[in-house]
């Protein structure tokens, strides 16, 4: 097998340094009765080249998705990778190593999760970021947590356009810990700001509004910080497109307390859901509740500037059943990945990626509203996502899309059954579809 | 080395946009302004070839399993094939939005339906989620998984049992999980105390969660009582499988009366760390645990010869995770197992046992093992006899780095009397006898120096692109963000030399 060196002489030799005749004798601690005594029933090995062919026979059998431009993106977007990134990727030095706990040996790591830090930082106005938990769900499970250690409380109150599988994954975590999730109403596609005040009570710990939310409406975060903070809980924005922060303002200028992000957008491909990664960003008080790693800047023996994992009196492998999170392996070279995206957008190329996706999304929508056969499910801000009624039949418009090489939008009925969103769609649009490619889709669309 | 802040050149770019920027679009009349940040956010400005010389020396600051033997304890830093680097890279899969209709991703769905059956028969389990991220995503996923079936059954069980020697993760899982941790001392042998167990598990219990080997490296050869013991008060035996690679067709969890498995397909199947993550943490279950999986999982229909996603149903946990799992990791994984082959899979295990022996065998008399025994596929050694010339395990370590070796994890396990000063050495199957002696020989070169010249040791490494970090000094005054080191800026005082090498 050519991914194990050793000869069977080699083995021999090995065997006879440890002093026994056989294998056999290095596992008689393994009762007898309990071993396979027979072979794994697997296919026989498969040589390289039939490997190959085998798994791209089976890629065959998904649509050549590299053609086919998503109009769903419901948190997962496609957006244009750089190569530079791709190929610097490819460096084995940033995914053949574990995590940095030698900072000797991994000071590649550790800076380029300090410069997303650095990032984050910047364009979510917070001061202390937690680059890496698994997802924008497992992010906004995390925060919660974090929020119920800060305020001793146990109510959580969410906003029923929080990504549905966020929503989910926040009950699976809480589950556990006798906590009252109550979900907020919508109103003309945004959380209603009036029931939030409503609900709000002092045993309230936080509460949670995803902005750009799931029908990618842009939500009063100021209005719903201030009577969030009235009754000292804290808010908890959480952002699935993360594209939208290039010209959204920042969670720290709207007074947020905790950012849970998804960064797919930054640089990562869609690959049927994950891997992706997710950033807490929040305030230096509340440092040590952090769940996850965290990495900050020291000095070495001879003053060289230098990183190092910190604060890590937190974390599982020292505080045990008491530690902030079990987080241990997280999603750090979707970390590097972002790190290395952000840097080749710089300044001003994300504000223009951002602002692009802004505008074809709603030249899109106008579009579409202009060809007679749609109407406004809502009249609201909203960034690169929306909904919108459709007139005619729904498996036709996706059927007409799918021949011609467009994932259709998404049918909300999946998540939100309600009889109003029967001919509602959430429409995607990111800066990879050209002027060319969205007038096509209007006149797909109007016949 | 200088940040990519510090390279900023305003004017610089490093990007490219389409010509058609939808300048007629009127966008600001679309949204109100307090909604928009009034200036752009400052990231920076650099070039392309900025960034590729930047992230390129970054990454000559790093070693990788490419670089050298990397024989950290319970992480398996094996070869990541290349081969399967490429096929988790196929654009059909790379491209693949999570919610397409499943007809036009039956390979992604095959890739996780032939996955769960493979792992099935590896394990010895009845159906695999492939939806947790990582190893402690997969024992969370596994004790909500208990948790759920006890309250179905109508049974009060608040605690978990775990032995000292298990990874940190187990406790903090269980604890995310809700229930109370209890600490079951490990005996002489390294292994579970089976009166510790008996007297601990009562049918408040959940059950017991053990790693086999454990994290000492060594196989419990009480596993047969230690079953008999948590099953027959009704409890259920969760296996974390961070050290699988030595049991590949010797012994199957699932035979051993594990109800939940989770296995690091980062670990054992070759997927790559990533300096940590992506991995995958999947778990399996034994029939009577399926019900309780977190949804959907993959399920095959006859009639219309396809795959598709099946809601687990009412009982199910819930979702762990948005979308469906970390699916490049587990192309990767798929590719490994049929390379392999049930025996080459089981000369994997051969293999990473017969090093880990070796290694032990030929260092033993220059750190005193933990436990004296054969090992699994890794072994538990001690830097302790050197503590009198002042010299701890840390400095061994740090040595190791000078020699152009990644050192092996230290102080883990760690508990009194027998695991302390604890240098735990993994050598994978993908290291060959030659790479093995190298290490020996430097590793007793270095006992001889703590002996000889032990302040080589104490002022180690001296090869590496820094010189020890002050881990102290990162929390007494947190620089967390490159704003941070501004505002600092006077007191720091950093000459050219200290942030440009």
């Amino acid at each position: 097998m050519r991914y194990i060196p050793s000869t069977e002489e080699q083995q021999k030799e090995m065997l006879k340094g440890i002093g026994v005749s056989s294998f056999e004798e290095l596992i008689t601690s393994i009762p007898e009765e309990v071993r396979l005594k027979r072979r794994l029933k697997l296919p026989p090995a498969l040589s390289e080249q039939e490997l190959e062919e085998e798994i791209a026979h089976i890629a065959q059998k998904n649509a050549d998705f590299y053609s086919i431009k998503p109009l769903v993106g419901a948190g997962a977007y496609r957006h244009f990778i750089p190569e530079a990134e791709r190929a610097l990727l490819q460096r084995e030095e940033f995914w053949t190593c574990y995590t940095p706990y030698q900072p000797e040996l991994s000071q590649g790591t550790l800076q380029a999760i300090f410069e997303f830090q650095s990032h984050i930082s910047r364009l979510t106005k917070m001061e202390v970021v937690v680059p890496s938990i698994f997802d924008g769900a497992s992010a906004t499970a995390e925060a919660a947590l974090m929020a119920l250690r800060l305020t001793h409380k146990d109510k959580i109150i969410i906003s029923s356009l929080l990504h549905p599988h966020y929503q989910e994954v926040l009950k699976t975590y809480l589950e556990p810990h006798n906590i009252t999730i109550v979900k907020l109403p919508f109103q003309n596609g945004l959380t209603s700001v009036d029931m939030t005040r409503q609900f709000l009570d002092d045993n309230t710990a936080a509460v949670l509004i995803q902005s750009p939310n799931f029908w990618g409406g842009i939500e009063n975060i100021p209005g719903i910080a201030e009577i969030t903070h009235n009754h000292k809980a804290l808010l908890i924005q959480v952002i699935v497109e993360a594209m939208s922060l290039g010209i959204l303002k920042s969670p720290g200028n709207m007074n947020v307390d905790i950012v849970a992000g998804s960064t797919q957008s930054f640089g990562l491909d869609l690959n049927f859901g994950g891997p992706y990664n997710a950033f807490l960003a929040t305030k230096r008080e509340y440092i040590r509740q952090l769940p996850g790693r965290i990495v900050g800047e020291t000095r070495d023996k001879e003053g060289k500037r230098c990183f190092v994992m910190t604060f890590r009196a937190r974390e599982q492998d020292i505080r045990r059943e008491k530690a902030t999170s079990n987080m241990c392996t997280n999603h750090n070279l979707n970390v590097i990945a972002a790190d290395m995206y952000l840097s080749l957008l710089g300044t001003q190329g994300l504000y223009q990626y951002s602002l692009l996706n802004f505008k074809k999304a709603h030249f899109l929508k106008e579009k579409l509203l202009n060809s007679g056969k749609f109407s406004k499910s809502f009249s609201y801000p909203y960034y690169n996502e929306f909904l919108i009624n459709y007139h005619g039949d729904i498996k036709s418009l996706q059927e007409r899309l799918i021949e011609n090489n467009f994932l259709p939008p998404l049918l909300v009925t999946q998540f939100y059954p309600e009889e109003q969103f029967k001919q509602s769609l959430l429409f995607a649009v990111t800066e990879i579809f050209s002027r060319a490619e969205l007038n096509y889709i209007t006149d797909l669309l109007s016949q | 080395m200088k940040l990519i802040f510090e390279k900023s050149i305003p004017g610089r770019i490093g990007f490219s946009l389409p010509q058609d920027l939808f300048e007629d679009v009127r966008w600001e009349d679309s949204i109100p302004k307090e909604y928009l940040e009034h200036d752009k956010k400052p990231l920076t400005e650099v070039s392309e070839i900025d960034v590729i010389r930047h992230f390129t020396k970054l990454s000559k600051y790093n070693y990788g399993v490419d670089d050298g033997l990397y024989p950290l304890g319970s992480c398996t830093m094996k070869y990541n094939p290349r081969i399967n680097e490429k096929m988790s890279n196929l654009a059909n899969f790379v491209y693949a939005h999570p919610l397409s209709p499943p007809a036009m991703v039956q390979g992604s769905l095959e890739i996780m339906y032939r996955l769960n059956e493979m792992l099935c028969e590896i394990t010895g389990m009845e159906q695999y989620t492939m939806a947790p991220a990582s190893g402690a995503h997969g024992e969370l996923t596994g004790i909500l998984v208990m948790r759920k079936y006890f309250i179905d059954l109508g049974e009060k069980r608040n605690k978990v049992l775990i032995p000292d020697s298990a990874h940190g993760t187990n406790p903090a899982s269980a604890a995310m999980g809700g229930f109370n941790v209890v600490e079951i001392k490990s005996n002489e042998n390294g292994t579970v105390d089976l009166e510790s167990l008996s007297q601990a598990m009562d049918d408040h219990t959940v059950g017991l969660m053990l790693t086999n080997p454990n994290t000492v490296g060594l196989y419990d050869e009480g596993i047969i009582n230690i079953e008999k013991i948590v099953h027959s008060k009704g409890g259920l035996l969760y296996y974390d499988g961070a050290n699988l690679n030595a049991s590949l067709g010797i012994i199957r969890p699932g035979d051993t009366g594990f109800d939940v498995v989770h296995l690091n397909l980062h670990k054992t199947f070759s997927t790559p760390h990533g300096g940590g993550g992506p991995g995958s943490g999947v778990i399996g279950v034994k029939n009577k645990l399926i019900p309780y999986l977190p949804t959907p999982v993959v399920a095959f229909d006859e009639s219309s010869n396809s795959y598709y996603f099946k809601d687990v149903g009412e009982k199910s946990i819930g979702m762990v995770r948005s979308f469906w799992g970390n699916f490049s990791v587990l192309v990767k994984t798929l590719a490994w197992i049929l390379s392999l082959g049930p025996d080459g899979l089981l000369q994997c295990s051969q293999a990473s046992i017969i090093n880990a022996n070796y290694v032990l065998a030929k260092l033993k008399q220059y750190y005193r093992p933990a436990y004296d025994r054969y090992c699994g596929h890794e072994c538990t050694l001690t830097g302790r006899e050197y503590k009198k010339y002042g010299i701890k395990t840390l400095d061994i370590a740090k040595r190791l780095m000078d020699y152009g070796l990644h050192p092996p994890t230290i102080y883990f396990p760690h508990f009194e009397p027998y695991a302390e000063e604890t240098i735990m050495i993994e050598p994978p199957e993908s290291e060959g006898k030659e790479v093995l002696d190298d290490f020996i020989k430097i590793m007793i070169n270095i006992a001889q120096e703590a002996k000889e010249k032990p302040e080589i040791l104490t002022s180690a490494p001296h090869r590496t692109p820094i010189s020890r970090a002050d881990d102290v000094l990162a929390v007494k005054r947190p620089i967390l963000t490159y704003d941070d080191e501004l505002k600092l800026k006077d007191e720091l005082g950093y000459q050219e030399k200290d942030i440009k090498f």
